[in-house]
């Protein structure tokens, strides 16, 4: 027995730093989230109940940065999965024929969200941003791309260009596992190419979707760092997204039970979509 | 028909390729504009190239110091992957072969990716307060061991079940123990993995923003943070070319790792996506 104690003891330094690092901020947190507490008072939060609850649930902002977040998530994953699959089938032969060629297909996702927020700050300047220029050379002019009513769907396609590489790798190797004799197999009833796709493709990437779209829509739900850099709250309020939510409510507000109350929310969130998923990906096909 | 297909193909990956680097393609193209080019003509080519951008930011240091960001990054994030691996390295082995936290530890941490992180973010900016962490590239080394942790888990899970317990098995009866068998058994043959688990983790970590927003202010601002103080403390004014410059420098270390070791991405991604 002694070689499962040895087991214990290789575990030990992890679960004490992930007690440390998530659950002692997550007790914390259970505590801020019921208490009146600012900066001046942090080791002496007052308990209030559920009040800050209410006030983050009658928030008009909370419940705009909500649906921003959540309209965002839907549409950036969505995009991503048909733009990746569709590059998928239509690169594989070149893909499996020269393999190095992912390299600069995958590029964009070695660049750090922050960095490329700020990079779209210098692409789409009105001056001297080579979209805008290009924009009103073709067009004779050029929309705000960081307007109040552009923001959302600039936001969105950065989102997309940046992270459609991870699908594509994701669903072009599910896509390339597919055994040949199963092909084979089905081109024996002779199905079209939509049909083979649909029926027999599809199906069996249905793992590899599901990853890649929970990923996806949790990472763009949670879209902090490019937003940030791009537009800030910026553009009136109008790409306010969730985390965005949470860090002006404690860093500007200084509104802490606030941004605590709104966090647990989020997490409670989180937590009710990682369920479902869990029951959805064990359901046999 | 099929010719046109396979041309068609190339077409569309150039296109594929050129629209989703763009940002980073026009950020290059810049840097080597003057100031004066780049009012002049923002279009994708350059007139008369120039180094001078990058000269400049050198030249800066006392207002804007891009070599102290690129060295906290780079010990912050050498030092993450580091804890990463040295966390999980163990707690993989201790799973896989001794079934211990296997249905609680394992799915607690590989979870934690669901979780968005901000949520934790006000009580570890208290914690590292009380701890003297505040501002120290220690204290975001450790938060980037903590983002990466569920992505290193999972691949050297994965890994570790590869080895043959008849390895294990074998050194034992030869009267090594755990650590041994861990140490010159198992390391050496997920040393394939831990390699790929090695690079992106120190993408990632170098590429982290948010906490580094919280955490730092002065000492150890990472170079993520400190490209964008580049742009809030020249107000109005930027300098393109010399932001152009520094965004270059600050996402090359990141950027020529994918490039030189894509394989070891693309395994690390794909085997973190699915099994996760």
């Amino acid at each position: 027995m002694t070689a499962r104690a040895d087991g214990w003891v290789m575990i030990a330094p992890l679960t004490a730093f992930l007690l440390l690092m998530l659950a002692l901020p997550f007790a914390v947190d259970c505590i801020y989230a019921i208490s009146r507490v600012s900066f001046e008072t942090l080791r002496a939060p007052r308990i209030v109940g559920l009040q800050n609850f209410a006030i983050v649930l009658r928030d008009g902002e909370f419940w705009g940065a909500m649906l921003f977040s959540l309209r965002f998530a839907l549409l950036v994953t969505a995009a991503e999965i048909l733009l990746a699959l569709a590059l998928a089938i239509f690169l594989a032969p070149l893909l499996a024929r020269f393999p190095w060629l992912m390299a600069p297909l995958l590029l964009p996702t070695m660049v750090a969200p922050a960095l490329v927020g700020l990079m779209y700050r210098l692409v789409l300047h009105e001056f001297v941003g080579a979209v805008p220029y290009y924009f009103v050379l073709l067009t004779g002019d050029s929309p705000s791309f960081l307007g109040p009513d552009s923001a959302f769907w600039t936001l969105a396609t950065i989102e997309t260009l940046q992270w459609t590489p991870f699908a594509l790798l994701i669903l072009y190797t599910a896509y390339q596992s597919i055994p040949t004799e199963v092909r084979e197999a089905a081109a024996l009833d002779g199905p079209g190419p939509w049909q083979m796709l649909r029926l027999i493709e599809l199906p069996l990437m249905r793992p590899a979707l599901l990853a890649v779209g929970f990923i996806r829509f949790i990472d763009s739900f949670r879209v902090f760092d490019n937003v940030y850099t791009l537009t800030g709250a910026g553009a009136g309020g109008s790409t306010t997204t969730i985390s965005i939510y949470i860090y002006e409510a404690f860093f500007r507000r200084n509104d802490i039970g606030v941004a605590v109350a709104a966090s647990m929310i989020l997490l409670a969130v989180a937590f009710a979509l990682l369920t479902l998923v869990l029951r959805w990906s064990e359901r046999p096909a | 028909m099929r010719r046109i297909v396979a041309a068609l193909r190339w077409v569309v990956l150039a296109i594929a390729i050129a629209a989703l680097n763009a940002p980073v393609i026009v950020t290059l193209i810049t840097s080597f504009k003057s100031d004066a080019e780049i009012a002049e003509n923002p279009s994708l080519t350059i007139e008369h190239p120039t180094l001078a951008n990058y000269t400049r930011i050198f030249a800066m240091a006392d207002r804007f110091d891009i070599v102290h960001y690129l060295s906290n990054s780079l010990i912050e994030a050498a030092l993450g992957t580091l804890f990463a691996l040295a966390l999980a390295l163990p707690a993989a082995y201790g799973m896989v072969r001794f079934r211990v936290g296997l249905a609680w530890l394992f799915p607690a941490v590989v979870n934690q990716r669901a979780i968005p992180l901000i949520i934790f973010a006000i009580p570890i900016y208290l914690m590292f307060q009380a701890a003297g962490l505040l501002d120290t590239r220690l204290g975001l080394a450790l938060i980037m061991c903590l983002v990466n942790l569920p992505l290193v888990l999972v691949l050297l899970v994965n890994a570790v079940r590869e080895v043959p317990a008849e390895l294990d098995e074998a050194a034992r009866i030869d009267g090594a123990g755990s650590w041994a068998i861990l140490l010159r058994i198992v390391l050496p043959l997920v040393r394939p993995m831990l390699a790929s688990a090695t690079v992106l983790a120190f993408i990632y970590a170098w590429n982290e923003f948010l906490f580094g927003l919280i955490l730092t202010t002065r000492a150890a601002v990472p170079v993520t943070v400190g490209a964008s103080f580049f742009f809030s403390a020249s107000g109005g004014g930027v300098r393109w070319g010399v932001a152009a410059a520094v965004m270059m420098l600050s996402t090359l270390p990141p950027l020529l790792l994918g490039l030189f070791a894509y394989r070891h991405i693309g395994r690390s991604l794909t085997a973190g996506a699915v099994k996760g």
